[in-house]
């Protein structure tokens, strides 16, 4: 192995010793240092493919010590990274089945505008200047679930007239603030987002735990792609919904080879029933809009096509797709679940419905949820009508001309979100994300409960194992615990990565076998694990900045995985969105293996392991 | 040659009508400062005011009056009972919605149902706007 200067950081890199061992390429085994010396604990030490398009990662352990044990070959970067330093960057011509010991020196920023640079969103934005309490509510709820507010794209500095150019558009992507809040948050991203370098120490609290860990990404589609969901299927590949492009895009992440399945095309136009709104172009160019998944008992792969307003299909075996239209006047079907009768449930956002799908029978049914208030009742009457209105105007967003939302806020629609089925009695459950409320639907009485949450933003929830609904509170950034049988809540907040910087918890997983919680910690590029035994989070720095994750999934040897789906991709660091999994224990393997890599190649040395 | 009342002689219910069609349209205003369309509804509101107030175009100020009643009630029935209409549903109500705000939009209705039996022949406001019928 040759090791080449450093090319792009202020890394000092250390390289050492190139062995030759059989069965697996590029072995990086040593230590991350901070520029005092002392080790970098919890520091993400990435290695990417020659084609740089994907890259895994491990963490450090107290001592600073690594090992990465890679399927690639080539020319590699390698790059250590650690909050509040810069990175170490060098670039590795590694020969296939080849084991090196590489030390890497974090260094000092050059200068603030660096070290602000390199902060993530929640830093940026928490900043704002706010003037009222209930407004900063809003901008944590409308403005922050397609993408970070604060990341080098959305804290550009602009002029009161340029922001409120962009709130419209943003708008017509039916963010919903109300025409005076619009004006106000203009005001507000001008003062705050003017330039100069942010102040911010983060903190994102290494565990010995984390040093077990791995994490892999594989980029997928384009810097136009809008991958919403990703969900693991029976077969072990990653299954993701281009909502733009209506793309289906599959990974072997076996090979890392990548499929691409175009929906059948539809007969509405660009943007579908939204044809109306301001859609953006070349990010939004289909008519379906895919966007949830579930995965029947026999191999198929369900998908609600939020912008067409249909159920669609997809046999991995034949690669057919087949479309069944929601009837009614449907608006936006969301997140979708199989029951344990193979059954499909998922929830029609705003038109305030969940839909019903039996596989078998083919039918599907459609149940209107309680509005919850009189003017929640003019939304769910009225709002497909102003939709459709808009619709003979395309790109005009004619919504915003009618719409009540615009004086009265986005509380006026209900929002049911995410839907989850109790595996104790098959019950089917969901939360309004509006209406800050959960509620449970008996599949053969179809009788409605609702309990309103104590915190506000439920969005995508997930039951446990003994039937518990694990809610994640977007807009208070915490997470909620709901007992069905005692109809009694418990709630956490978020850990922030500093002080007064707050956590969007966007979605959250079960892993049903160990009963811990995977979510969603959207504002500081991290991935959260709570173990509801010990009632503590931990905290997974992504390897990738602006980190915007959705649905989570698990596969069969316990990884979770998720897409990256900031709006637009290419905000995303490397401008590519991309499959993202944490195996929790896979670090740990990679130790063992490079261990065992050093210890049969000739003169090889000591590997590092975890204290 | 019609004739007209004075000023000074114009019933109270018509000056009362006419304040608060003009408070509705000044409603309607302030709502179409953020949501534009609502601009439509808040000008009718001050024609028919300003109909009322010169106690000119009878025939005109009802038609409003009907067609708004009327365009509302259809947009209830058709998102109430309309499932059948199939796609067509929303054009339909669509239409109706936009037929019902440019007729004054839901505050006229509002007022609409207690307007238009006092529009009845005999009635002062009728002679108001048909002195020749007095």
């Amino acid at each position: 192995m040759n090791m080449c200067t450093p090319l792009r950081a202020l890394a000092l890199a250390i390289a050492c010793l190139a062995f030759a061992p059989a069965g697996r390429s590029a072995t990086f085994q040593g230590t991350v240092t901070r520029p005092d010396g002392r080790p970098a604990f919890g520091a993400m030490v990435s290695v990417f493919n020659a084609a740089r398009n994907q890259k895994q990662t491990v963490y450090t352990a107290a001592d600073g010590s690594y090992a990465i044990v890679t399927p690639y070959s080539g020319s590699l970067d390698v790059r250590a990274r650690l909050a509040n330093y810069d990175d170490a960057l060098v670039t590795v011509d590694a020969q296939p089945d080849a084991t090196s010991r590489l030390d890497l020196v974090l260094r000092p920023f050059a200068d603030p505008q660096g070290a602000s640079d390199a902060l993530s969103a929640s830093a940026h934005n928490a900043v704002l200047p706010w003037k009222r309490a209930d407004d900063r509510h809003v901008f944590v709820s409308q403005c922050n679930y397609c993408h970070q507010i604060g990341n080098s794209t959305t804290r550009a500095p602009r002029s009161h007239d340029a922001w409120l150019a962009t709130i419209n558009k943003m708008e017509g992507y039916l963010a919903m603030l109300t025409k005076a809040q619009s004006i106000r948050f203009a005001s507000v991203f001008e003062q705050g987002f003017d330039g100069q370098p942010v102040k911010a120490t983060h903190d994102y609290g290494p565990t010995p735990e984390l040093a077990r860990a791995k994490v892999e990404e594989w980029q997928i589609g384009d810097g136009f792609s809008f991958i919403h969901d990703m969900d693991v299927a029976e077969d072990g590949r990653f299954y993701g919904t281009d909502e733009g492009h209506d793309v289906l895009w599959v990974l072997d992440p076996r090979s890392g080879g990548i499929e691409r399945h175009e929906l059948p095309k539809s007969d509405l136009p660009r943007g579908g029933l939204f044809a109306g709104m301001h859609l953006a172009i070349g990010i939004f160019t289909g008519s379906h809009g895919p966007h949830s998944m579930a995965q029947t008992s026999d191999g198929r792969i369900w998908i609600t096509n939020a912008l067409s307003s249909t159920i669609m299909s997809f046999d991995p075996k034949t690669k057919r797709f087949e479309t069944y239209p929601v009837p009614g006047d449907a608006l936006y079907p969301h997140t979708i679940r199989v029951d344990r009768d193979d059954v499909l449930w998922f929830t029609i956002v705003a038109s305030n419905q969940i839909g019903r799908l039996d596989p078998k029978t083919e039918q599907m049914t459609v149940m209107r949820l309680p509005s919850n208030g009189f003017f929640r009742w003019v939304s769910d009457m009225l709002f497909p009508t102003l939709l459709r209105i808009s619709s003979w105007f395309p790109d005009r967003a004619l919504l915003l001309d009618f719409s009540h939302h615009r004086f009265l806020g986005y509380t006026v629609l209900a929002f049911p979100y995410g839907i989850d089925v109790n595996p104790k009695d098959g019950s089917v459950w969901y939360a309004k994300l509006y209406a800050n409320r959960i509620g449970r639907i008996d599949p053969r009485t179809l009788e409605v409960t609702e309990y309103e949450t104590p915190l506000k933003g439920p969005r995508r929830p997930r039951f446990d194992a003994d039937g518990i609904f694990w809610i994640p509170s977007f807009d208070e950034g915490a997470l909620m615990r709901f007992d069905p049988a005692t109809a009694k809540f418990d709630s956490w907040k978020v850990p922030g990565v500093a002080p007064g910087e707050y956590e969007t918890p966007y979605a959250l997983n079960v892993h049903r076998p160990t009963g811990e919680i995977w979510m969603a910690a959207n504002n500081s590029d991290r991935i959260l694990r709570f173990s509801p035994a010990t009632q503590t989070f931990r905290s997974y720095p992504s390897p990738t900045r602006v980190t915007f994750l959705r649905d989570f999934s698990f596969t069969k040897n316990g990884r979770v995985c998720s897409s990256q789906s900031n709006l637009p991709a290419y905000a995303i660091e490397g401008a590519v969105p991309a499959y993202i999994c944490v195996d929790p224990a896979g670090g740990e393997r990679d130790r063992a293996a490079a261990a065992e890599a050093f210890a049969a190649a000739p003169g090889g040395s000591e590997p590092a392991r975890i204290e | 040659m019609q004739v007209r009342y004075r000023s000074g002689s114009r019933p109270a219910a018509v000056k009362v009508i006419v304040g608060v069609l003009v408070v509705s349209a000044l409603v309607m205003a302030a709502l179409g400062w953020s949501a534009s369309a609502y601009y439509v509804p808040a000008l009718c509101l001050l024609l028919q005011a300003a109909l009322l107030w010169s106690g000119r175009g009878f025939g005109l100020f009802r038609s409003i009056l009907l067609v708004n009643l009327l365009s509302g009630l259809a947009l209830v029935l058709v998102l109430w009972l309309g499932d059948g209409l199939g796609s067509r549903k929303l054009d339909l109500s669509g239409a109706l919605l936009l037929v019902h705000l440019l007729c004054g939009g839901p505050l006229m209705a509002a007022w609409g149902g207690l307007l238009l039996p006092a529009l009845r022949r005999g009635t002062s406001m009728f002679q108001w706007f048909n002195p020749r019928w007095a």
